[in-house]
C-alpha cells in the first residue's frame, strides 16, 4: 500500500489533489481512496488530505499516520507544522518551493522533489491554486503514477466540474511542473518545536469556560489573544504602498478586514503589519489613486 | 464622525482566522471600533464565532458570550438585563448571521423586538449558511448556487427570492432599522453612530460578501458591495420610528447582470433567470424605494452597456 498525506492551505485544492491522484491510480488499474481531514476549514488555514493506493482492495479507513509520501502545497507550512511526522525512512517529500531540495530543511534527510508550483499556477492558471502543478511533481518524484495518467485524471475531474478548457489548462500545469521539478536530498538540521497547548484540568477551568485575558506557558489566552496568531503565511501577495502617491484618504485602513494597516497618529502616516496580512488585495483594489501594488510574498 | 476621526484601537484584534477578504470581519471591526469599550458582544453559531474566538483564543477585547444558534435575541436581552441589575451602562450587541436571523433566530429576535429591549441586533448577511459549507438560507437570492440549491438539468440554483427581512423587523415598530454596506463608509459610520445614540431595540442589517461562498476574487469584496447597491440588489435605507428614508440613490441603475457576473455562484444563470431577477429588483425598487421621476429609476431592460465581464474574468473563474 502506498500512502500519501497532503499538507495545504484552504483554497489551494489539497482535497481535489488527493482525489485526482486516486483517480490517476484507478486509471492505471489500481484501487485507491481519497479523503480530507475534517476541521474548521477557512481559506488560507492549514488543511490535510489523504490518498491510499494499492493493487488490492483497501480496507483501512484511518487517517494516514505513516505516509510513503508527503506533499506540501505551501512551504510556509514548514514553520509551524512538522510535515515529515511519521514519514517512512525510504519515503519521499514533494514540496512547492522556490528553493532546490538541498536548500530545504525538513528536519529529516529524505528524497525530496521541489518545484515552484505557485509560479507555475500563476503563469498557466492565473491563480495561485497549486494542486494540479504539485501532482505533476509528485508523478516525477514517486513514479507511483505516470504523468500521462495524472494528465488524464486532471482532464476528467476538472473538465467535468469546470469545463474542458480549464481541465486542459490544469493538465498543462501538471506537465510543466513535472518538467521543472528538481530532486535531491533535503537537509535534516532543524528540530521543529511543537507549539505548546494550554490544557487546563477541569478544576483549573473557570466556570462556563469564561476567560479573562491572561498569559500561560502556551501564550496569551482570553480577550485579544489572537494577536499572537501570525497569519502572514496565508498570503501569496502582499501590498506595498507608494508613500508619494498616497493621499491619506484612509480607505484602506477602513476596509482592511484584518486591521493590519495601522495608523501612526502623530506622524500622519500608515504602516502595514505583514504579520497579519493575508494578502486579499482589497486595499490595492480600492485605493483611489493606485498607490498600492500587490507583489509576490516570499519570493 | 468622519472616517479620519474613527478611533485607532482594534477592539476586534488582528490575527483572527477569517478568510482573506472577509466582508463580515470588515463590518465587525468597524462597528466595534465605533461602539468602543463599553460594549458586550454576543455571537451565535456562525463564521464569526469560529474566526473570532477559537477557545482559548479570542480576537475580541470586549466581553464576549456565545451559547446556541437560535437565541441571539433572548441572549442579548438577558445580558442587557444583567448589566442593568449591576447598574452598568453597557451596550449589548448581537452579531448574528443571515441563517441565525432569517431562519433559525427569527422567533428570538422577534421576541426581543416586540419587548423593545434596549439592545443592538446586527445581522451580517452573506446570503447563505457559509460556516457549515454554503447551504441556502432565507436570505439567499434567486438563482444563487449553494450546496442545497445545486445547478442541475431541471433546476438551476435557488428558486425563491430573498426574504424581505426589513419589513418583518420593521413591523415590530422598533425605534431604528437600517441597511448598511461596507462599500459606503460615510453612510456606514453615520448609521452605526445613530444606532449607538439611540435606546430600545435597534437593528442593523449589514451586507457582507463571502469569498468562498460567492466564489469570487478576495480583492473584490468592496467592489461587489458597491455594485450590489448600484444595481438595486441591496438598498441602503433606514426606518426611524416607522418612517422610511432612502439614504443612497444610484444616479443610474446598473444592470443586475453586471453584479451577477462577478460571482461564481451566479455564473450558470440563464438569460431568462437573469431577466426574472432583474424584474424582481425593479419591481421592488420602484414600488418601495423610489418616487416617480426621481433619479435611479429602475428599468426592466436598461440599455446595453457592456463592461461587466472581461475575458480575464472568464478565465479566472472558469466561466
Amino acid at each position: 500500500m502506498f500512502e500519501v498525506r497532503f499538507h495545504g492551505r484552504g483554497g489551494q485544492g489539497a482535497v481535489m489533489a488527493a482525489q485526482t491522484l486516486a483517480e490517476a491510480a484507478v486509471i492505471e488499474g489500481n484501487y485507491a481512496v481519497a479523503f480530507p481531514f475534517f476541521g474548521a476549514e477557512r481559506r488560507g488555514a492549514p488543511v490535510l488530505a489523504f490518498t491510499r493506493i494499492d493493487s488490492g482492495k483497501i480496507y483501512s479507513k484511518t487517517q494516514v499516520y505513516t505516509p510513503d509520501c508527503v506533499v506540501v502545497l505551501d512551504d510556509s507550512l514548514l514553520d509551524t507544522i512538522d510535515v515529515v511526522a511519521g514519514l517512512k525512512p525510504d519515503g519521499s517529500v514533494v514540496i512547492n518551493s522556490k528553493d532546490a531540495p538541498t536548500d530545504i530543511d525538513l528536519g529529516m534527510e529524505v528524497h525530496t522533489g521541489a518545484v515552484n508550483a505557485t509560479s507555475v499556477a500563476l503563469e498557466i492558471l492565473k491563480a495561485p491554486i497549486t494542486n494540479t502543478a504539485i501532482l505533476g511533481a509528485l508523478a516525477k518524484v514517486t513514479g507511483i503514477v505516470s504523468i500521462e495518467s495524472i494528465e488524464a485524471a486532471i482532464k476528467r475531474r476538472f473538465g467535468e466540474k469546470l469545463g474542458e478548457k480549464i481541465g486542459e489548462r490544469n493538465a498543462v500545469a501538471a506537465r510543466t511542473a513535472y518538467e521543472r521539478t528538481v530532486t535531491g536530498k533535503s537537509m535534516g538540521v532543524k528540530r521543529l518545536e511543537q507549539k505548546k497547548q494550554w490544557l487546563p484540568t477541569h478544576q483549573e477551568l473557570p466556570v462556563g469556560g469564561a476567560l479573562v485575558a491572561g498569559k500561560t506557558d502556551a501564550g496569551l489566552i482570553g480577550p485579544g489573544s489572537f494577536t499572537e496568531n501570525n497569519v502572514s503565511g496565508w498570503a501569496t501577495f502582499r501590498p506595498v504602498r507608494d508613500r508619494e502617491k498616497c493621499t491619506m484618504c484612509l480607505l484602506c485602513w477602513f476596509y482592511c478586514p484584518e486591521g493590519t494597516i495601522v495608523r501612526i497618529s502623530d506622524k500622519g502616516d500608515l504602516m502595514t503589519n505583514y504579520d497579519y496580512c493575508k494578502g486579499c488585495g482589497i486595499c490595492a483594489n480600492e485605493c483611489p489613486v493606485d498607490a498600492i501594488k500587490m507583489v509576490r510574498a516570499r519570493v | 464622525m468622519k472616517l479620519k476621526d474613527l478611533p485607532d484601537e482594534n477592539l476586534f484584534t488582528q490575527g483572527h482566522t477569517a478568510c482573506p477578504g472577509c466582508g463580515a470581519a470588515m463590518s465587525i471591526r468597524n462597528t466595534i471600533r465605533i461602539f468602543g469599550k463599553d460594549t458586550a458582544v454576543y455571537v451565535p453559531a456562525s463564521c464569526a464565532v469560529v474566526f473570532g474566538t477559537t477557545f482559548p483564543l479570542a480576537a475580541w477585547k470586549v466581553p464576549f458570550f456565545h451559547t446556541a444558534f437560535e437565541n441571539t435575541g433572548a441572549s442579548i436581552a438577558g445580558m442587557k438585563a444583567a448589566y442593568e441589575v449591576k447598574g452598568k451602562d453597557v451596550t449589548v450587541i448581537g452579531f448574528a448571521g443571515d441563517g441565525g436571523t432569517y431562519d433559525i433566530g427569527l422567533q428570538s429576535m422577534s421576541g426581543a423586538a416586540e419587548r423593545n429591549d434596549d439592545v443592538l441586533y446586527i445581522c451580517l448577511d452573506n446570503e447563505a449558511y457559509m460556516n457549515t459549507g454554503i447551504q441556502r438560507s432565507g436570505g439567499t437570492p434567486f438563482g444563487a448556487w449553494t450546496t442545497t440549491t445545486p445547478v442541475g438539468k431541471k433546476t438551476q440554483g435557488n428558486r425563491t427570492f430573498k426574504k424581505n427581512l426589513a419589513e418583518i423587523v420593521a413591523a415590530h415598530d422598533i425605534p431604528y432599522f437600517a441597511t448598511l454596506s461596507i462599500g459606503h463608509p460615510v453612510d456606514f459610520i453615520r448609521k452605526v453612530e445613530k444606532a449607538k445614540s439611540m435606546k430600545g431595540f435597534r437593528f442593523l442589517h449589514m451586507f457582507t460578501p463571502c469569498i468562498p461562498g460567492w466564489k469570487m476574487d478576495p480583492a473584490k469584496t468592496v467592489e461587489v458591495t458597491k455594485l450590489a447597491v448600484e444595481s438595486g440588489m441591496w438598498t441602503l435605507f433606514e426606518i426611524e420610528n416607522g418612517e422610511k428614508k432612502i439614504t443612497y440613490k444610484p444616479q443610474k441603475m446598473k444592470r443586475v447582470k453586471d453584479y451577477l457576473m462577478m460571482q461564481g455562484r451566479f455564473r450558470h444563470m440563464s438569460e431568462e433567470d437573469i431577466k426574472k431577477l432583474q424584474m424582481w429588483v425593479c419591481h421592488k425598487w420602484n414600488l418601495n424605494y423610489n418616487e416617480k421621476g426621481a433619479p435611479g429609476v429602475c428599468e426592466i431592460e436598461p440599455p446595453e452597456e457592456h463592461h461587466g465581464v472581461t475575458e480575464e474574468h472568464r478565465e479566472m473563474h472558469g466561466l
